[in-house]
């Protein structure tokens, strides 16, 4: 007896040690090093605990560069040669760093016209180098221009205030950001023009506006509308005007597309656009909410704040960052839309913001610029981001049976994140196995990709099993009919006998 | 003639739209413990509706389960639209007593509660390509009941056509009536608990001070 409870200890022993060490041998990447509370959102739209995709990993100021501290950082570029472009905008100028932001490659305070005169900058806001024809954009804010200028500082052109009947010359002209296409057209974001960017040509010719956000049909805006249709010319004019909210920033992607943000703290719709040349959103019907879903409530203010996303940078994979200054967040989505990641708060700690103005990537890092802490803190992603997103690139590139082991490794790591089911619910749709297939759209609540696979998985059945199903149709059929003429002729009986008793 | 038993009765006053009521009322047929089982099994078919649906339909919040708004949906409005018909019919010299207009009225819901259970059937063999099908039947059993429901309270008062019209638009304003009635008296309830609650917390605070 005693050997035999010996025995059993020891089994129950070697059964825990070993339990012990299959729990330690799971060395997954855990998140506990963020100050803040890593979420994502699941199916229902709420707010569940994840892994980090990204993680702070250090801060870059301007001292560290050796350059004297930054002012007012407002905007950051990465141009053609992995260079980074950093607006210093307190300071007037315009820092070039390498693409590790550990030194400063040049410091460009002074261009020159080509008659030699020199020009400085005045509050400069935002930045954009072309890869095609290595020219630089700078958003000169207080001297009402965009200047245009070679890597040597040579002006090259000047867009200023244009005189043209579509311009109101009442109004000023002061540059927050500003793009140019392919072609050379340049898009400028001023901030007291609501009907979109400002266009201008390759020679700096004003075009018009382009991508202008619509108004959100709130009640306010639907009653108005109402009171337009009775009342008179004069009372129309006394009447507060229905306006969108201009545009905050936006970037190109490689395919030519241009992805605008608006900052604002009642709009709901047009947060985030996709323009296709002709200007037309083509993320207008894919229903997502940019930035959180529910707005913060803060309690010492009595208030609720909602995302303003302030800035908005595409990645070379196509994935969406959108930087939003309420919460000092990054969202990151992929090029469909889909959130991948949330990271970032507001706090002191690295990794928290106070007032975030700008955003780029390089390959899996992520930069921040804050304009009050007048420094950049970089994001590097993690194994889950990277796994991630190997697995959202391939799937969105239709590679989903080269998907589904990074797929399965994501879901090691976050048993929650849906967007893994999905993907290999269709990765085993394409390779036939049906009720594997079935059973992951299960897990990630989705009918359709279950409809789906169920369908294969009925067809498949059907066509498996033909042979039987037609053979106990026909014998229920034919047992049916006999049964039914039987029973017919047993109550007919039934009742002549019954009529045979009463006579 | 007619000498049929409760079973039989369920199913020729189902497959009779015109003359099943008709003839039970005239042979005093029809059971109230069938009665009382289909409106069970309808709310039974609700929850099944909910529950048990193919999952290439559609997706229920899983996250939270409450039985109370099935009870409501169903037995609940069974029993408003009784009481409601007897009282407005009562007064508009309708011949039927609460336990008649009871047991037809569910009888006519047979129809509709058995497309319920036929749909959530269905609908783990067909795929949403094939969901007219559902549809369908869906409509034939609801439209099959309503019909079944006019005569029922046809026959169960006996009106003429168009007075059956009035007494059934009057009965769902009656529902109507009592369903507010119903909400105002449960709000009503909760202030005079908190009331009473109150009075006591103050009590029991001034005894042991």
């Amino acid at each position: 007896m005693v050997f035999v409870q010996q025995k059993l200890k020891k089994l129950v022993v070697s059964a825990l040690a070993g339990m012990m060490t299959a729990v330690f041998s799971m060395n997954l990447a855990v998140s506990a090093e963020e100050h803040y509370d890593v979420y994502n959102y699941d199916r229902w739209s709420e707010a569940i605990p994840s892994q980090a995709g990204y993680l702070a990993s250090h801060s870059v100021s301007g001292l560290d560069l050796g350059i004297g501290d930054f002012s007012k950082p407002s905007d950051i570029f990465r141009d053609a040669y992995d260079q980074f472009f950093i607006v210093d905008t307190g300071n007037n100028r315009i820092v070039v760093t390498n693409s590790d932001l550990t030194e400063a490659v040049t410091i460009m305070e002074e261009f020159y016209y080509e008659d030699g005169t020199a020009t400085t900058l005045k509050d400069p806001e935002g930045i954009y180098v072309s890869p095609e024809t290595d020219l630089i954009y700078i958003a000169d804010y207080n001297n009402s221009r965009v200047l245009v200028c070679d890597y040597e500082g040579n002006v090259t052109m000047e867009i200023t205030k244009p005189e043209s009947d579509l311009f109101s010359q009442e109004l000023t002209f002061l540059p927050q950001r500003v793009l140019a296409d392919k072609a050379g057209n340049v898009y400028v974001v001023l901030g007291n023009i609501t009907t979109g960017a400002a266009m201008f040509n390759s020679d700096g010719e004003f075009q018009g506006y382009y991508g202008a956000n619509t108004v959100e049909a709130t009640s306010q805006v639907i009653i108005n509308h109402f009171w337009n249709l009775i009342s008179t010319e004069k009372m129309r004019s006394k009447s507060s005007r229905s306006v969108p909210t201009g545009i905050t920033s936006f970037d190109l992607d490689d395919e030519g597309f241009i992805y605008t943000c608006t900052q604002s703290t009642s709009q709901k719709t047009d947060t985030v656009k996709k323009l296709n040349p002709a200007g037309k959103n083509l993320f207008s019907n894919i229903g997502v909410t940019w930035g959180d879903f529910e707005s913060l409530y803060d309690v010492s203010t009595n208030r609720s704040y909602q995302s303003m996303i302030c800035d908005i940078e595409v990645a070379d994979d196509g994935n969406i960052n959108c930087l939003d200054l309420t919460s000092g967040r990054v969202f990151q989505y992929d090029k469909e839309g889909n959130l991948l990641f949330i990271f970032g708060s507001t706090s002191e700690q690295l990794g928290g913001f106070t007032e975030v103005s700008a955003i780029e990537s390089i390959g899996g890092k992520i930069m921040v610029a804050d304009s009050r802490k007048n420094y950049i803190t970089v994001f590097e992603e993690t194994d889950f981001g990277s796994i991630v997103h190997e697995a959202t690139n391939l799937y969105n590139g239709g590679y989903y049976e080269e998907a589904l082991d990074p797929w399965y490794k994501v879901l090691q790591y976050d048993g929650n994140y849906r967007r893994a089911f999905l993907g290999i619910s269709a990765a085993l749709l394409v390779e036939g196995d049906y009720e594997g297939s079935m059973k992951y759209a299960k897990l990630a609540d989705s009918p359709y990709r279950y409809n789906r696979a169920f369908e294969g998985w009925r067809t498949e059945f059907l066509s498996a099993h033909l042979t039987e199903i037609t053979i106990i149709i026909s014998v229920m059929a034919v047992g049916g009919i006999v049964l039914y003429f039987y029973l017919k002729k047993r109550r007919k009986t039934a009742k002549s006998r019954e009529e045979a008793e009463k006579v | 003639m007619m000498d049929l038993n409760n079973r039989q009765w369920v199913k020729h006053a189902v497959t009779h739209p015109f003359e099943g009521f008709e003839d039970m009322r005239w042979k005093k047929a029809g059971s109230m413990k069938y009665a009382i089982i289909i409106v069970l099994l309808w709310f039974v078919a609700a929850v099944f509706y909910n529950r048990l649906y193919g999952f290439q339909f559609y997706v229920s919040a899983d996250k939270m389960f409450n039985v109370i708004p099935y009870i409501v949906r169903t037995i609940v409005l069974f029993l408003t639209w009784v009481v409601g018909n007897w009282a407005v019919c009562t007064l508009l010299d309708g011949e039927g007593t609460m336990r008649n207009i009871f047991v037809y009225s569910a009888y006519a819901l047979i129809p509709y509660v058995a497309s319920i259970y036929l749909d959530v059937f269905l609908s783990h063999f067909l795929i949403r390509d094939e969901f007219v099908f559902i549809e369908a039947i869906n409509y034939i059993g609801l439209g099959w009941s309503v019909v079944l429901v006019f005569s029922a309270i046809k026959s169960v008062h006996q009106y003429s056509f168009l007075k059956t019209l009035g007494a059934i638009a009057l009965t769902i304003a009656a529902m109507l009536i009592m369903l507010f009635l119903l909400v105002l008296l449960l709000s009503l309830l909760q202030q005079v608990y908190v009331f009473v609650y109150s009075i006591y917390t103050e009590i029991a605070y001034r005894l042991k001070v």
